[in-house]
């Protein structure tokens, strides 16, 4: 059964390989050719061969498989056997961090609101459903020929919703990390991924990663460096959290300086987004009430959104394209560094 | 656990009618009877919470081996996969799904092992080897994910029964009530119920049930006021009962060495050199190539 599965789908070309899984591009014989993206998951080291069924293969098949949303990546289809999984996506033709890098692209405003919009609109939908995501970067944020863009890897997503559970604070590549999981925070809620979003709205305006600290210490470093270092005022909580340590008090600098072309209306919002206190910030659903949603300019319609302009071979190498291949992180990895080299 | 449990796989694919149970199982009722049948779901429910106790999960998790248990042999004769196998390969992946972790394989296959020699020794016959492997119970878990349409999230009635007792009873005796309305749908997963009802139903059908037994005649207008169909209710309260009534007079220590023989064995294709296949007491896999 498995086999004739697996040959239901015509591999075309390959797309990408990172920690988890290979990605190629395939051709879907039963369904109108139409084209898919096949996740290989990768066998592994010996240890993870023997836990069955891949976990980070089962908690995506397990979460998309109840969810179905136009900015949430759509699986299709699953087949294989033991630890040997592939999972069938959506295709999508680039990702968020392609564009961001494409220095022949320029951004509108405009573009930047409707990436922003596509992307809260697929979180709150997600939130609304207890799951966090806990992996949002421009890498994981997917986009098809017709601009639509999908919240993509649920590799490390997690139901929540038990108050007391524990959660591992390893997640979250460390540049979207938000601060309370920097400072070990094992109790965490929709926060960590409007960090992050913060993170990805920053790096749309910057076109560089917004803070890219080196270390988990580096980063909250960064972090203070540029929004100014959270007093007990601005965050009561942040002195019983496991990792807290004291840091230099920095002034920062005001986000208006940092971000000069951006107009108040998105200045008010990214404050709002990048809350020190996970409970003052704002949440997806806050986050699209904002002026900055209803002002002028409107969002560009998805299909005059920008398309990457380098040559397509370039497209085709490993490591440039494809879902959550890269910057990845495991979770309970304590030494997330060495993911980051590309 | 997912959010809407209204737009979930459970509500959309996994809530069964009484026919689409029957399709399958009239296969199996050509060998055996109904009754035979539910002794045989009920042992691999004991031998499931068996293996749960052994491995230390928390109840959940054994609820939800238990309902993939289920609904593989819903949609799959007995003679399609070992059950014996079958009880491993849920709780592990349920123990994943769950997010309680990655069960020792060398403990889960230690576990089958005393618990086939020790606690239901008298289902087999002696002397008895559990004689699979950690590899037949990978080799299942696909066939386990695939036969479910890696449906995989199961909701269950103990987070809404939570909340109805609490809506219940403002203070005094409610500790009691949910004790007992806790135990009864703990036997709802030796039935067909939580294949064919909602969580939140069998939730206040154990309720209802518990409020009988402890006389708590405030429940009446409580009941009364619910926008529900009580018929259904009362349905899932009947099948409880004849759970009940079916254990009164049934002695499985006696019982059900005899209806497991009895029971449709797998088809493990191998070479004819090899003698005729006999079944669960071999030692080769008995996962049939479906």
């Amino acid at each position: 059964m498995a086999a004739e599965r697996s040959k239901r789908y015509e591999k075309i070309e390959f797309l990408g390989e990172g920690q988890f899984a290979t990605v190629y591009k395939a051709r879907d014989k039963e369904f109108n050719d139409r084209i898919v993206a096949v996740k290989k998951i990768k066998i592994g080291t010996r240890v993870e061969a023997e836990d069955g069924i891949n976990r980070t293969a089962l908690r995506e098949i397990k979460i998309l498989q109840e969810i179905s949303h136009p900015n949430v990546i759509g699986l299709l289809d699953v087949f294989g056997r033991r630890s040997n999984v592939s999972l069938v996506f959506d295709y999508m033709h680039f990702d968020l961090e392609v564009i961001i890098k494409d220095q022949s692209v320029i951004f509108l405003p405009s573009h930047i609101k409707n990436y922003l919009m596509q992307t809260l609109r697929g979180l709150e939908y997600l939130h609304a459903n207890w799951i966090l995501h806990r992996d949002m970067k421009p890498n994981n944020l997917l986009i098809n020929n017709d601009g639509v863009l999908k919240i993509g890897d649920f590799g490390l997503a997690k139901v929540f919703g038990s108050p007391d559970r524990i959660y591992t604070h390893q997640v979250v590549t460390r540049w979207y990390r938000s601060p309370e999981l920097l400072y070990g925070a094992r109790q965490y809620g929709t926060g960590v991924d409007i960090w992050a979003t913060a993170c990805i709205l920053a790096e749309l305006l910057l076109r560089v990663p917004f803070v890219a600290g080196d270390s988990d210490l580096n980063q909250l470093s960064k972090i203070f460096e540029a929004l100014g270092t959270p007093k007990e005022d601005d965050w009561p909580e942040m002195t019983q959290l496991p990792d807290y340590i004291e840091f230099k008090y920095q002034e920062g600098t005001p986000l208006k300086q940092i971000f000069t072309a951006a107009g108040q209306d998105l200045l008010d919002l990214l404050e709002s987004m990048f809350k020190f206190d996970p409970l003052r910030r704002c949440t997806a659903a806050e986050a699209l009430k904002m002026d900055y949603f209803s002002s002028n300019p409107q969002p560009t319609a998805n299909s005059s959104l920008p398309k990457p302009t380098q040559p397509s071979n370039v497209l085709k190498e490993p490591n440039i394209i494809k879902p959550g291949m890269k910057r990845k992180l495991e979770p309970g990895e304590s030494d997330p560094c060495k993911r980051l080299l590309f | 656990m997912a959010g809407n449990f209204w737009r979930s796989s459970h509500c959309q694919q996994w809530l069964l009618d009484k026919q689409d149970l029957m399709r399958e199982r009239n296969n199996d009722l050509k060998l055996i009877c109904e009754e035979d049948y539910q002794k045989v779901m009920i042992f691999f429910a004991n031998f499931i919470q068996g293996l749960g106790e052994a491995m230390k999960v928390r109840q959940q998790v054994v609820a939800t081996a238990t309902v993939f248990f289920r609904r593989f042999y819903a949609k799959n004769s007995l003679k399609s996969i070992d059950p014996l196998l079958m009880c491993p390969t849920a709780l592990y992946l349920a123990a994943k799904v769950d997010e309680f972790g990655v069960l020792s394989n060398s403990r889960l296959i230690q576990a089958c092992q005393v618990l086939v020699k020790n606690k239901f020794c008298y289902a087999f016959n002696q002397p008895t080897e559990f004689s699979y492997r950690i590899n037949h119970v990978w080799e299942c878990e696909f066939y386990l994910l695939e036969l479910m349409d890696c449906c995989l999230i199961v909701f269950h009635p103990y987070r809404p029964l939570q909340q109805y007792v609490t809506d219940l009873c403002s203070s005094t005796d409610d500790a009691q009530l949910l004790q007992v309305a806790w135990r009864i749908i703990n036997d709802t997963y030796r039935t067909d119920i939580p294949l064919l009802y909602p969580p939140y139903m069998i939730a206040l059908s154990a309720l209802h049930m518990a409020c009988v037994i402890n006389q708590k005649e405030a429940a009446k207008n409580w009941f009364a006021e619910l926008a529900i169909d009580m018929e259904k209710i009362m349905e899932i309260s009947k099948q409880i009962i004849s759970l009940y009534e079916l254990w009164k007079n049934y002695d499985e220590t006696k019982e059900i060495k005899a209806i497991l023989q009895s029971l449709p064995k797998p088809v493990v294709s191998r070479p004819p050199s090899q003698g005729p296949n006999d079944g669960i007491q071999n030692n080769d896999p008995h996962v049939s190539q479906a």
